[in-house]
């Protein structure tokens, strides 16, 4: 475990001091920061678009939004990848959003998302915090765990959520609401 | 639908920092938001806090070619990127309206410019827009990423002493400050990093703030007016 720290220690100290260079427009480390990060990125915006064609589009433009934007990263206030994972889920949302399509059905090819625990591999991600919210969320019913889990993960609101579990919309926010509840119960512990 | 009274402050921030409402309750939230600076930072508490389930997200490698052809893009507009990029299916009605609204603030010009150039059509398609507030009295505001201008009709009526401000809340859910507006149409030019907020789908409010702007950074007085960008 203290190594997993080290190491990921010092990749997030690498990553900020990469996507800082990034923010004083300096291309070389804007092509290290592509190389460090895209592969996440894509994930993200693979999973949410829901087709390769319109998640390499998104990640175009989120690449252009942190090249444009990445000056006013504060290292004080998310983590670099935070950050930048942040744009790329946002800008995935608001354009499948803007399809004014709801996607209800599992993609194909989206991978599963790693069980807490078996998913928490070492490298640059892990953290104290995440583990917290992690072990928050296992503790809450399945119902609520799942729900708020798809809800971050698919990008997707309450009526898509409703519709997806096949579950009355205010079946579906009471879920949730109480999930959340009981979360921050958790998380304030 | 339950009233929002009843949900805990906590409960409600999060459900908006997770992106799960939409539409009208969306919208609420977000005027909340503008209105609270205590609700404004229970959404970014939990916006980090749900960041660390992006450690859980697997990476999936980006195509080969997108490299090169990003940064072939980084030095401005790319023609090749904006025909490639559509967003294709913007609600029909919506486009309608964004189209009156150009209109609107097309032939509502401020009075002292003579508007003898009509905005060429190619251009149009790349122009956003937002009317913010209700039918009766609406504050267009217009936003050419082409060159960064974002022009404003003429602001609410605001009570001596006070201001209204412009702000846009984009994907992070946190209200960016872009100007202060006055009694007649106003230009503002944004900052790089607030020109990449205000796109499709990001909101435009106006707050009532003391002279000089809001002193915290964040809307302080009552949010007045909101709107959501569209692409026209």
């Amino acid at each position: 475990m203290t190594i997993t720290h080290l190491n990921a220690d010092a990749a997030r100290a690498h990553l900020s001091e990469v996507l800082l260079r990034t923010g004083q427009e300096d291309r070389d480390a804007f092509r290290e920061l592509y190389s460090l990060t895209s592969a996440k990125l894509f994930g993200i915006t693979h999973r949410i678009c829901g087709n390769a064609q319109a998640a390499e589009d998104v990640l175009h433009e989120v690449y252009l939004t942190i090249w444009k934007r990445a000056g006013a990263w504060e290292p004080g206030r998310a983590s670099p990848i935070t950050w930048l994972a942040t744009i790329a889920r946002n800008r995935a949302i608001d354009w499948q959003r803007a399809q004014g399509v709801r996607r209800t059905s599992p993609l194909d090819d989206a991978p599963d998302i790693a069980d807490p625990g078996e998913g928490a591999e070492a490298g640059m991600l892990a953290s104290e915090s995440s583990r917290e919210l992690i072990e928050c969320l296992d503790g809450l019913e399945p119902q609520q765990r799942d729900a708020i889990r798809t809800a971050f993960f698919d990008g997707i609101t309450y009526a898509e959520l409703a519709i997806k579990r096949a579950v009355p919309l205010g079946t579906m926010k009471s879920w949730v609401r109480r999930g959340l509840a009981r979360l921050k119960d958790c998380l304030d512990g | 639908m339950a009233d929002p009274d009843t949900i805990p402050e906590d409960v409600a921030a999060a459900e908006l920092a997770l992106g799960l409402l939409d539409g009208e309750e969306r919208g609420a939230a977000l005027r909340r938001v503008l209105a609270e600076p205590g609700f404004a930072a229970r959404v970014e508490w939990w916006r980090l806090r749900f960041a660390a389930l992006f450690d859980l997200w697997p990476e999936h490698a980006a195509p080969p070619h997108l490299a090169a052809r990003i940064e072939a893009s980084l030095d401005g507009p790319t023609s090749a990127k904006a025909s490639r990029f559509a967003w294709p299916a913007l609600a029909a009605i919506t486009s309608a309206i964004a189209a009156s609204l150009l209109l609107f603030v097309m032939v509502r010009p401020e009075p002292t410019v003579p508007v003898s150039q009509p905005i060429p059509v190619a251009r149009a398609t790349s122009v956003l827009v937002a009317m913010l507030g209700d039918a009766k009295s609406p504050v267009a505001a217009v936003y050419d990423p082409a060159n960064g201008a974002l022009r404003v009709a003429a602001g609410p009526g605001v009570p001596d002493a006070r201001v209204a401000q412009l702000w846009v809340i984009g994907g992070d859910g946190v209200p960016h400050s872009l100007g202060l507006l006055s009694s007649r149409p106003t230009a503002l030019a944004p900052k790089g990093v607030d020109r990449g907020r205000i796109a499709p789908g990001a909101t435009l409010a106006i707050s009532v703030e003391p002279l000089g702007g809001s002193p915290t950074g964040l809307p302080t007085g009552p949010v007045v007016a909101t709107g959501v960008v569209a692409r026209v």
